[in-house]
C-alpha cells in the first residue's frame, strides 16, 4: 500500500491576509506526516505528528493559537482513532496543554478508557508527565482580539468564528492501516465547558481498516446531530467514492439541519478527499511523495518541481 | 392520531445480582407505565422519555441519578443525552455532580443552550444559573454503590476492561414514538464504578448511547460503554434499519458486530418509525419493559 496523508485546517471563511499562512502550515503539516510514514511509522503516528504542527502553529485553532471561551480561558478538544482495532482516545475540555492530540493518544493507550473530560483529564496529563502550560502561553494576539470583538453587545461569535477552523489529519500506512486525528479550540466565546463534535467519537472522526478514515471539522452542533464522520464512512460501506460519500454526508447535513462543514476522507485503497460546503477549507495532501493543497472550492494547487525531496528537507 | 404510541425501557445491560433482579424488574415496569401515560394522554415522545428515565434516575436500583456508581475517588460523576427526533435536535451533559435528573438537564441544555453538549464544572455553573437544584453528593449515593466501590478499591490492579463488562456498570434508558410519529431517546448513568475521574462513557455521546431521526427510529444503549463508542452502537442499528432490517435484526447485527470486532458486551432498546421495536442484549441480564 502507498502510504497517503491528508491534513485540514479548518472549514469557513479565510481571511485573505493569513492565507499563505495557513497553506503554509497545511503543507508543512501533510509533509511532516508523509514523513512519518515514509520513515516507516504507522498511519497513527503520522496523524498525531501532522496533527502537533498544526497545534503548535498560531494560525491554526488548536493547542497555541486556540479561541477564548467567554471566560477568557482556553479549554480544547481532541480525538485519535486507530483503524486496526477501532482502539480510540479522547479529552474534552482540557486547558494548559500544548498538544491535546498527544494526551488523546495516551487516554488510548494508558487507560481502559476512551474519553476523559475537564479536571480528569488534567489530573491524568499530570499523572503521564505532560509538562502543564499556563494559559495565557496558548494565547495568541489574533485570538484575544477576537474574544474581545465577541464581548460587544450585539456581537456574532460565530460570524466571527468564520476562518477559524479545528485542525485534523487521516492516513494510511504501508500495512493498510488507517487513522485520523483532530483537535480544536471550539467556537470563540463559548459557554464554560462546552463540548463540540471534535472529542466525539463518529461526529470529529472515525478510523476502520475495513473502509477508511475521516475528519471532520465545520459546525460541530450540526455534525454532531448527523454523526458526520461515520456517516461518510457508511456511505463508503455503500460504494461510494471518498469524494461522493463526503459530498453525500456533508449535503445531508445542509440539507437536514441546515449545517456547514467540511472533511478529509480516505479509504482503504488509498482513494482520498478533501471537500466542503462551506466557502473555504484549507488542506493539504501528499501521495507519490506530490503534495497538493487547496482553499476554495475546485481549485487544487500541486507542487510540481522536485516533489518528494524539496519539501522533506525542509524538516 | 395516526400512530400507536409505544415506549421501551431500559435499566441496564449486566450480569444483574439476583437481589437487585427483582426491584429492577419493578422499576422498568413503573419506568415504562409512566412514561406510557404520557403518550397515552396524546404528550410528545420527548416528554415520555424524559419522564421515564427520571423515574429510573429516582430509583435506588439503577446506577443513574440515584443509586449511581462511585469514581475512583469515592465521587459522583453523571452522564445523560436525550435526543429528538423530529429535528434531531440533541442535549447531553457528561461529568457533572450533585443533579438528582441528569435527563432533566440534558433537556435543558437542548432547549437553552446553543451549545448541545456540556461537561464538568462550566455545566454545573450552567445547571445552577437555569434554577436546578443542587443535590449533596450523599443523597445519590447508596449503601450498595459504596460496597461494591470499596471492593474495588482493594483490587484496583486487577480492575479490567473484561471484569467492567458484566459487573459494575449499567445505565437506564427510554425509547417512545408519540402519536404524531416523532422518535425521541433518553439515556442517563452514573457509569462503571472505580472509573477514572473525568471518564465519559458512551452515554452522552450522540450516537453512541442514543439517536433518534423520525426517518428511521430511536435507540437507547447500554452495557460496555468503551466498545459502545468505538462501534457508535445506536447509530449503527439505525444504519441497518436503513437498510432494511427490521429493529431486532438491526439490533443483533450491531450487538454481535461489537462482540466479534470489539470484544464487548451490550444491550439496547430500539423502536421504529413504524412502532416496531425490539430490547436486545448480549449480556447475562438486561431490565427491560415495552408497552405498545
Amino acid at each position: 500500500m502507498k502510504p497517503v496523508v491528508v491534513v485540514h485546517g479548518g472549514a469557513g471563511s479565510i481571511v485573505k491576509e493569513y492565507e499563505e499562512g495557513y497553506i503554509s502550515g497545511v503543507s508543512q503539516a501533510a509533509l511532516k506526516g508523509y514523513e512519518a510514514l515514509k520513515n516507516g511509522s504507522n498511519a497513527l503516528k503520522a496523524v498525531e505528528e501532522a496533527v502537533i504542527v498544526m497545534e503548535d502553529d498560531p494560525h491554526f485553532n488548536a493547542g497555541y493559537g486556540s479561541v477564548l471561551n467567554q471566560e477568557g480561558d482556553i479549554e480544547m478538544d481532541a480525538i485519535i482513532m486507530d483503524g486496526k482495532n477501532l482502539m480510540s482516545g479522547a479529552v474534552s475540555a482540557v486547558r494548559c496543554i500544548a498538544n491535546p492530540i498527544t494526551l488523546a493518544r495516551l487516554v488510548m493507550e494508558k487507560t481502559d478508557h476512551v474519553l476523559l473530560t475537564c479536571k480528569g483529564a488534567s489530573q491524568f496529563a499530570k499523572s503521564q508527565g505532560i509538562p502543564e502550560v499556563p494559559t495565557a502561553k496558548l494565547i495568541t494576539e489574533r485570538s484575544r482580539e477576537r474574544w474581545k470583538k465577541n464581548l460587544a453587545p450585539g456581537s456574532n461569535p460565530l460570524k466571527l468564528q468564520l476562518g477559524l477552523g479545528t485542525v485534523g489529519a487521516v492516513a494510511i500506512d504501508g500495512e493498510g492501516n488507517v487513522a485520523c486525528a483532530t483537535s480544536t479550540g471550539g467556537i470563540s466565546n463559548k459557554m464554560v465547558g462546552r463540548v463540540g463534535d471534535t472529542s466525539c467519537i463518529g461526529s470529529g472522526g472515525y478510523a476502520d481498516n475495513a473502509i477508511g478514515a475521516v475528519s471532520t471539522t465545520g459546525d460541530g452542533e450540526s455534525i454532531m446531530k448527523v454523526v458526520l464522520a461515520r456517516l461518510i464512512l457508511y456511505h463508503m460501506e455503500q460504494g461510494k467514492t471518498p469524494e461522493e460519500a463526503t459530498d453525500a454526508g456533508l449535503d445531508y447535513m445542509k440539507t437536514r439541519v441546515d449545517g456547514y462543514g467540511g472533511a478529509i476522507v480516505i479509504n482503504h485503497r488509498g482513494e482520498w478527499a478533501a471537500r466542503f460546503s462551506t466557502k473555504q477549507m484549507t488542506w493539504a495532501a501528499v501521495k507519490d511523495g506530490q503534495l497538493q493543497t487547496g482553499v476554495y472550492q475546485g481549485k487544487v494547487e500541486t507542487e510540481t518541481e522536485n516533489p518528494r525531496d524539496d519539501h522533506l528537507h525542509l524538516h | 392520531m395516526d400512530h400507536k404510541p409505544v415506549i421501551v425501557v431500559h435499566g441496564g445491560a449486566w450480569a444483574i445480582p439476583d437481589f437487585l433482579a427483582e426491584s429492577s424488574t419493578n422499576g422498568v415496569k413503573h419506568a415504562a407505565c409512566c412514561g406510557f401515560s404520557i403518550l397515552a394522554q396524546g404528550g410528545s415522545s420527548m416528554q415520555a422519555v424524559e419522564a421515564a428515565v427520571r423515574v429510573l434516575e429516582d430509583d435506588k436500583s439503577f446506577d443513574a441519578g440515584h443509586g449511581a456508581v462511585l469514581n475512583a475517588d469515592g465521587n459522583v460523576e453523571l452522564d445523560a443525552i436525550i435526543m429528538d427526533g423530529r429535528n434531531l435536535a440533541v442535549g447531553a451533559v457528561s461529568c457533572i455532580k450533585n443533579i438528582a435528573n441528569p435527563v432533566t438537564f440534558a433537556r435543558t441544555v437542548l432547549e437553552q443552550c446553543r451549545c448541545a453538549m456540556l461537561t464538568g464544572d462550566g455545566a454545573n455553573a450552567f445547571a445552577e444559573e437555569m434554577g436546578i437544584p443542587n443535590v449533596p453528593t450523599d443523597e445519590l449515593v447508596t449503601e450498595h454503590a459504596i460496597k461494591e466501590w470499596e471492593q474495588y478499591q482493594k483490587y484496583r490492579q486487577s480492575v479490567t476492561s473484561l471484569f467492567n463488562t458484566e459487573k459494575a456498570c449499567d445505565t437506564v434508558g427510554a425509547v417512545a414514538i408519540d402519536s404524531h410519529g416523532n422518535v425521541s431517546c433518553a439515556t442517563s448513568t452514573g457509569g462503571i464504578t472505580n472509573k477514572m475521574v473525568g471518564r465519559v462513557g458512551d452515554s452522552p455521546i450522540i450516537g453512541c448511547g442514543g439517536y433518534a431521526d423520525n426517518l428511521i427510529g430511536a435507540v437507547s444503549t447500554t452495557g460496555h460503554g468503551e466498545s459502545i463508542m468505538k462501534v457508535t452502537l445506536a447509530r449503527l442499528v439505525l444504519l441497518y434499519m436503513e437498510q432494511g432490517k427490521s429493529p431486532k435484526d438491526a439490533a443483533d447485527q450491531a450487538l454481535d458486530y461489537m462482540k466479534n470486532r470489539v470484544h464487548g458486551r451490550g444491550g439496547l432498546i430500539v423502536v421504529s418509525k413504524t412502532g416496531e421495536w425490539s430490547a436486545s442484549f448480549t449480556t447475562k441480564r438486561m431490565a427491560w419493559a415495552g408497552i405498545d
